[in-house]
């Protein structure tokens, strides 16, 4: 414990430095060591993981949405995996059908999702808790069923051979190519989740959670606030939906936006931890890896998913981030302490 | 002027009148004490004035001149009213500074756009506020915790802590619904010294819901009663003290001078 803590300080004194020269230097940072991992994953391993680092992105970009109205705003959503399916279907249909470029097909399939967004939100003004769990979860699977009952949204066939991105003459038509335009998305994603989250917007996205009388009371709008969580994390899940879309081999079909999906996200942020800035990103990225080293039980994953969520709600309800925050919290306040005694012998 | 004045003030729940036909005027720069058995309608009368309840037709609530009788709660909030909850309803999962900063929302200087597209000046602007939010949380002595979550603080903390939030929104009336509930003598006096420096150095207006008479004897300027939702006396502490229909409410039946003087002076 005592190499972990040392560890885990130094790294965190190492960033603090870094954003002492200047505040993106961490980003940087992260993002050129993020830029090899392809070409490693593939000598080391082989494609297949480079295309699940695809599937972390984009997950990530998802669940960081998530945590935002349900971690942040506090607002139950299971329709997340509707919005979700809107921006793909949206931006697939304008690829396929109007033929434009995947730079406005992606940009519109966001601001569909969006005004979705608005819609699914508005519930949560009147309802709360599971009543509004269940009014989402409605409008999420009504979106699923549309998809598999409207062939031009391609039923049950699914919507096949969606172009791939381009830029001249460059083509993201294989995972490698493709992980650079999902990596640094889904890096400006958490980028701009963190400036949302850590500015006044975030701290009332927060006391709505708590307490949405002492919020209004202290001149916090409680309806705007609501449904501006719900659209923020329906432009992210429509972000999320355009690209994978356009992933190669540019193939969506109605099963990928089941309430299971809709399951492993909740898994997501509740075990990377509601309402904490990284729970999204540390959930994204351990659930699909568990979920995907454990594809060979394929009949026993619901219920080990299931039960694994019950016992983290029970024993770890803020999740593995929480723990962290609850370490450098303590941490700090021994820190302060220590520095007051010092002083005062 | 009165900073808060009520004409008609009325609120029934299902016919049952929580509050009839109240007008009461509230003076700037007074502390006002607000007093009344159980269930007289004193807590009604806060959920009316902060908008958390509606109130009947035929009501008004004029604040600082502007007719607040159908404002939501966040509109009255930006105006100037701050008020404390009787069970305090502290944002218990978010840090002591983040829930003074939550009061402080509505004087932020900048808008959600503006989050995304210039984040460079709100670390700035955000850094000055917590600047500023350290002065007050130093000034009720919770300057130490500042990173700890609001649920863990002790009872007493929670109290200065919703005091400290309520601070926060820089208000020109700062209603405090039963601050002394539950808090040790040492403790209470403590809360009455920072409410009165509060006061002199922002120069705010003070209405105080009160169970301990004593607190409210001490420190308040003017002294109304409620009894069944209605106003059954108002004046300065010592002319509610000799006022026989209060003393009647309050304390249910005839006690000779003695008896009185004890009671209030408990």
């Amino acid at each position: 414990m005592a190499a972990v803590n040392s560890i885990f300080r130094s790294l965190s004194e190492f960033i603090d430095q870094l954003s002492a020269i200047h505040r993106m230097l961490p980003w940087l940072l992260a993002f050129g060591m993020l830029l090899p991992l392809p070409q490693i994953l593939a000598a080391v391993f082989n494609d297949y993981y480079v295309y699940l680092a695809n599937r972390i992105c984009i997950f990530i970009m998802l669940s960081v949405g998530l945590n935002i109205v349900k971690g942040f705003c506090g607002q139950v959503t299971v329709g997340h995996v509707g919005l979700y399916a809107i921006g793909a279907v949206s931006a697939a249909l304008i690829s396929l059908h109007l033929g434009w470029s995947f730079w406005i097909a992606f940009p519109i399939g966001i601001l569909v999702a969006g005004l979705a967004g608005v819609i699914v939100g508005l519930p949560s003004v009147r309802l709360e808790g599971a009543y509004l769990a269940l009014a989402t979860l409605g409008l999420g699977e009504s979106v699923r069923i549309m998809i598999a009952v409207t062939p031009a949204f391609g039923s049950s066939t699914g919507l096949l051979s969606i172009p791939p991105p381009t830029i001249g003459s460059f083509t993201f038509d294989s995972f490698e190519k493709y992980y650079y335009l999902v990596m640094p998305a889904a890096m400006i994603g958490i980028y701009m989740s963190f400036s949302i989250l850590r500015s006044a917007t975030g701290r009332a996205f927060m006391a709505v959670r708590e307490d949405t009388i002492a919020a209004a009371v202290h001149g916090i709008n409680v309806v705007k606030h609501k449904l501006l969580a719900f659209v923020i994390s329906a432009l992210y899940a429509g972000a999320a939906g355009g690209l994978f879309a356009h992933m190669p081999p540019g193939y969506i079909h109605h099963n990928n936006f089941t309430i299971i999906e809709m399951v492993t996200l909740l898994m997501m942020v509740v075990l990377g931890g509601i309402g904490h800035i990284w729970g999204g990103i540390i959930g994204a990225i351990v659930v699909t890896v568990i979920y995907d080293q454990t594809l060979e039980f394929y009949f026993y994953q619901p219920l080990l998913f299931g039960l694994s969520m019950v016992l983290i709600v029970m024993f770890m309800p803020r999740g593995i981030g929480g723990l962290i925050d609850r370490y450098l919290v303590t941490r700090k306040f021994i820190a302060v302490q220590e520095e007051k005694a010092d002083a005062a012998s | 002027m009165p900073l808060l004045e009520t004409v008609g003030l009325s609120k029934s729940f299902d016919g049952l009148r929580a509050i009839s036909n109240l007008d009461v005027d509230i003076e700037a720069g007074s502390i006002h004490g607000l007093i009344g058995p159980n269930g007289s309608g004193k807590s009604t009368f806060f959920n009316l004035v902060t908008g958390v309840y509606q109130p009947d037709p035929g009501s008004k609530i004029f604040f600082d001149g502007h007719d607040i009788t159908r404002s939501p709660s966040h509109q009255i909030g930006a105006l100037g009213i701050a008020r404390t909850f009787q069970l305090l309803r502290l944002f218990s999962e978010m840090t002591v500074l983040q829930n003074v900063m939550v009061g402080y929302h509505t004087h932020v200087p900048y808008g959600f756009l503006s989050t995304i597209f210039n984040n460079s000046a709100i670390i700035k602007k955000d850094a000055e506020t917590t600047d500023e939010m350290m002065e007050l949380l130093e000034f009720i002595g919770l300057a130490d915790y500042a990173g700890m979550p609001a649920s863990e603080l002790s009872g007493g903390q929670r109290r200065l802590l919703s005091l400290g939030r309520a601070m926060a929104m820089r208000p020109k009336l700062l209603m405090l619904d039963e601050p002394a509930a539950g808090l040790s003598p040492v403790n209470v006096e403590n809360l009455l010294a920072i409410v009165m420096s509060l006061k002199e150095r922002f120069g705010l207006t003070v209405l105080i819901v009160e169970h301990i008479l004593k607190v409210v004897m001490e420190t308040c300027d003017t002294v109304t009663v409620l009894d069944y939702g209605e106003k059954i006396g108002e004046g300065t502490p010592e002319e509610v003290k000799d006022d026989h229909a209060v003393i009647e409410a309050y304390l249910g039946q005839e006690m000779d001078d003695d008896e009185v003087r004890a009671t209030f002076d408990s």
